[in-house]
C-alpha cells in the first residue's frame, strides 16, 4: 500500500517536472517560431522595399539623361541590318582582320 | 485504497481506522485532481496569450503589385511606420507639438495641439506613412504617448508616367481610381491588419514602361517647343487594342492623390471629350470607300462653297480644280469632306459612326471613358460639320480605338489596359465585329500613308524613315461662347505604323498650341502634332520591334506580312493593289 502511495507520489512529481519541462519548451519553440514568422515578414518586407527601390533607380525618367550622358541615343533606322545586305557583309569582312 | 488495510490489521481501534481512511481518500482525490489536471494539459494545450489592445488597429488594404507588359513595377505595397499618439500618456503636448513641428516639415502643430487636448481620447494618428530613418529621429526624441503602427503605404516607383490611367489610392489604401480600382472591384485587395503585404499575383497591365516614357517625354518637348497648354496622347495595338501607353498632360501623380481630382490636370484622354476636327475625316472617307459608290480616284468638285442653313463651308487652302478622294483626304479638304457625307446621307453617316462605337460610351479596366456628345438633330449642317470632325465630341482614346479598326482590316478594335495572351488577336464579340471591308481598311491605309509621303499631304512632318507612317492631321477650333475660337485649336495627329501592315495606332494630341518661329506661326496640327507623333515613333519602333524598311521581319510576325506586306511604293501611287506581291 505504501509503496503504491509512494510511488503514485513519485509519478505525480515526475510528470510535473516532465510537464514543466514541456510547457516551457513548447513556449521556446513557439517564440523562434515568432522570431521565424516575424523574420520571414520583415524579409518579405525588405524584398518589397528593394524591388521598389530598384524600379524607382530603374525608372526611365533617370535613365535617360544618364544613358544620354553616355552619348547613348534611341535606335535609328540605319542601325538595323538586312540579312541580304551584302555590302554590309563585305564590310565587315574587310573590318574584320584589323580588329584583330 | 479506499479499501486500505481492511485484511490483517483490522483490530485496530475504529478512531484509527477512520483516520487512515480519510487521509487514503484525500490523497487519492490530490491524485485524481493532479490527473485530471494533466489530461486537460496534454489534451486542450496551453492557451495562447493574447493581449488586448485598447487602440482601435487601423484597417487597411494590401494590394497586389501593378506591373507593365515586360514585368516592370508600377505600383506596390510598402511597410512605412506611421506615427500616433496616446494623449493619455502624454505629458506636455506642447512640447511634443513643438518637437515634432521641428522634425515632421508638413505637420500642423496647432492640430496636433487640438488633437492632443482631449485626454479621454487614446489614439489619435499624427502622420501616416513616415519615412524609416525620420520615423527613428521621431523615435530617438523619447517622448511618451507617441508610438508606431507599421502599415501600408502605396507606392509608384515609376514615378507620375501613366498617372491617370493608373489611378491613386487613398491614406487607407482603398482605390480611388484608374486601375486601383480595378484591382479594388475586380482583382480583389484584402482588408487587413497593420502591415501584411498581399499574397496576390500582380496586374499585369498592357503598359510598357519605355513607350510610356517616350510618349511622356516627346508630350512634353512638343508642349514647350509649340507653347501648348495640354497634351495627350496614347498608342494603342490594332489587333490586340493594348495600349502600350497612354498620357495626359498636365499628369497627374498617382502618388498625390489630390492631383488626380484635380480639375486643372483632366485625364483628357478619357475623362474628356473633344470635337476632333480632320481627323474625323478618315472615318467620313472610310464610310464613302465602304459604301462602294466612290473609289479613292473618283472625282468630286470642290470648287464651290458648301452651304448648309447660314453657315458656308469652305476650304481654308483650296486646290481651284476638282479633286479626287485621295486629294481630298491628303489635302483636308472640307468641302470634299462635306460632299462626301452628304452623298451618304445623314443615316448612314449616323450609323457608321454607331458601328465605329463613336456615338455611345465605353468603359475600360481604368474606368468608363466619358461619352461622347452626338446632335439631337442630325440635318445637312450637322452631316457636313460632322464629316470634318465638328458637331461630334468623343474621347480621344474612343477615336484612337475606331482609327485602329479601319487600318487593321477593318475589325473591331476593344482598347484594353490588361496584357492579352501572346498573339492572342481578340475574340470577336458577335457577327458585327468586322466594321468596314478588308478592301477598305486597305484603301485607308494607302491614303494614310500617301498623306505623309506625297508633297502635298497635310502629315508630312510626320515621316520617321523606314518605319512607314501614315496618319491624319486634325485641326480642331476650340469652341466658345457662341462659335468657334480662331486662334485656340486642339492639333491632332492620328498615326498608323509601319502603314503595310500595320501593328501600332498612335494618337498625339497639344491643346492649343501657340504659333512659334518652328512652325512659321501656324498652328494646324501638320506643323506640331504631325512631327512630334514622327518623333515619337522613330523613337517607340525599335523598342516595339517595328524594324526599318527592307529589314528582315522578325519571325513570329512573318504570317501577317505574308498576307498583308505591301510595298510602301503601291501606297505612293494612292493606289492599294492588295497584298499578293510581298517583297520578302
Amino acid at each position: 500500500m505504501r509503496t503504491l502511495i509512494v510511488s503514485a507520489a513519485f509519478l505525480a512529481l515526475a510528470s510535473a517536472f516532465l510537464l514543466y519541462g514541456l510547457n516551457y519548451d513548447t513556449r521556446r519553440i513557439e517564440s523562434n517560431l515568432h522570431s521565424l514568422e516575424r523574420s520571414t515578414e520583415k524579409a518579405k518586407s525588405d524584398i518589397a522595399i528593394l524591388k521598389a527601390e530598384r524600379a524607382h533607380l530603374a525608372r526611365p525618367d533617370r535613365i535617360e539623361p544618364l544613358a544620354r550622358a553616355q552619348g547613348l541615343v534611341p535606335a535609328g533606322p540605319r542601325q538595323f541590318a538586312q540579312t541580304g545586305d551584302t555590302d554590309l557583309f563585305e564590310d565587315r569582312d574587310q573590318v574584320r582582320p584589323a580588329a584583330r | 485504497m479506499s479499501r486500505a488495510g481492511p485484511t490483517s490489521k483490522d483490530s485496530r481501534p475504529p478512531r484509527l481506522r477512520l483516520r487512515s481512511a480519510a487521509t487514503a481518500l484525500g490523497v487519492t482525490l490530490a491524485f485524481l485532481i493532479v490527473g485530471a489536471q494533466l489530461v486537460r494539459l496534454a489534451v486542450r494545450g496551453q492557451q495562447e496569450l493574447t493581449t488586448t489592445m485598447s487602440q482601435p488597429v487601423a484597417t487597411s488594404f494590401a494590394r497586389p503589385d501593378i506591373v507593365d507588359r515586360n514585368g516592370r513595377l508600377l505600383a506596390t505595397d510598402l511597410e512605412v511606420p506611421s506615427l500616433y499618439a496616446d494623449p493619455g500618456l502624454v505629458l506636455d503636448r506642447d512640447e511634443v507639438a513643438e518637437k515634432l513641428g521641428h522634425l515632421l516639415t508638413e505637420l500642423d502643430e496647432t492640430e496636433v495641439r487640438r488633437q492632443l487636448a482631449d485626454r479621454s481620447r487614446r489614439f489619435v494618428w499624427l502622420r501616416r506613412g513616415l519615412p524609416p530613418g525620420l520615423a527613428q529621429a521621431v523615435h530617438d526624441l523619447g517622448l511618451p504617448g507617441l508610438g508606431f503602427r507599421r502599415e501600408l503605404k502605396r507606392v509608384y516607383p515609376a514615378g507620375g508616367l501613366a498617372g491617370h490611367a493608373l489611378g491613386t489610392v487613398n491614406v487607407d489604401n482603398k482605390a480611388l481610381a484608374g486601375l486601383e480600382r480595378y484591382l479594388d472591384e475586380v482583382v480583389g485587395v484584402e482588408a487587413v491588419h497593420g502591415a501584411t503585404l498581399s499574397d496576390r499575383a500582380p496586374l499585369r497591365t498592357s503598359l510598357d514602361l519605355g513607350v510610356q516614357h517616350s510618349l511622356d517625354d516627346e508630350l512634353r518637348a512638343a508642349m514647350r517647343r509649340y507653347g501648348a497648354k495640354g497634351a495627350t496622347g496614347l498608342v494603342l495595338d490594332v489587333e490586340t487594342g493594348e495600349i502600350l501607353a497612354a498620357q495626359s498632360l498636365p499628369g497627374a501623380d498617382p502618388a498625390r492623390a489630390a492631383e488626380s481630382v484635380d480639375p486643372a490636370r483632366p485625364d483628357k484622354l478619357m475623362g474628356g471629350v473633344y470635337e476632333l476636327g480632320s481627323i474625323m475625316k478618315m472615318v467620313t472617307v472610310a464610310m464613302a470607300l465602304d459604301g462602294g459608290r466612290v473609289k479613292t480616284d473618283s472625282v468630286l468638285d470642290v470648287r464651290e462653297p458648301l452651304t448648309a442653313g447660314r453657315f458656308t463651308i469652305r476650304d481654308p487652302h483650296p486646290a481651284g480644280r476638282p479633286l479626287t478622294v485621295s486629294e481630298i483626304f491628303i489635302r483636308s479638304s472640307n468641302v470634299g469632306a462635306g460632299m462626301l457625307a452628304l452623298e451618304a446621307g445623314a443615316d448612314r453617316q449616323k450609323a457608321f459612326l454607331t458601328r465605329l462605337g463613336l456615338t455611345a460610351g465605353m468603359k475600360t479596366e481604368a474606368g468608363p471613358v466619358a461619352v461622347p456628345l452626338v446632335p439631337d438633330r442630325w440635318d445637312r449642317a450637322e452631316t457636313i460639320t460632322i464629316s470634318y470632325g465638328h458637331g461630334v465630341a468623343v474621347s480621344p482614346l474612343q477615336f484612337a480605338a475606331a482609327a485602329a479598326s479601319l487600318v487593321n482590316g477593318g475589325s473591331r478594335v476593344q482598347p484594353t489596359f490588361l496584357k492579352q495572351s501572346k498573339g492572342g488577336k481578340q475574340q470577336p464579340s458577335g457577327s458585327n465585329s468586322q466594321l468596314i471591308s478588308t478592301e477598305t481598311s486597305r484603301a485607308m491605309r494607302a491614303l494614310m500613308r500617301l498623306n505623309v509621303t506625297d508633297p502635298h499631304g497635310t502629315g508630312r512632318r510626320a515621316d520617321a524613315p523606314g518605319y512607314r507612317v501614315g496618319g491624319k492631321t486634325g485641326t480642331a477650333e476650340l469652341p466658345d461662347r457662341g462659335g468657334y475660337k480662331q486662334t485656340a485649336v486642339i492639333s491632332s495627329f492620328l498615326a498608323a505604323f509601319p502603314m503595310d501592315a500595320p501593328r501600332y495606332v498612335a494618337l498625339v494630341m497639344l491643346f492649343e498650341p501657340k504659333p512659334v518661329a518652328e512652325t512659321r506661326g501656324q498652328v494646324a496640327a501638320g506643323a506640331n502634332a504631325a512631327p512630334t507623333a514622327g518623333r515619337l515613333i522613330a523613337r517607340i519602333a525599335p523598342m516595339l520591334g517595328v524594324l526599318p524598311q527592307g529589314a528582315a521581319q522578325p519571325l513570329e510576325s512573318s504570317e501577317e506580312t505574308g498576307e498583308q506586306g505591301v510595298a510602301a511604293e503601291a501606297a505612293t501611287n494612292g493606289r492599294f493593289d492588295g497584298g499578293g506581291d510581298a517583297k520578302y
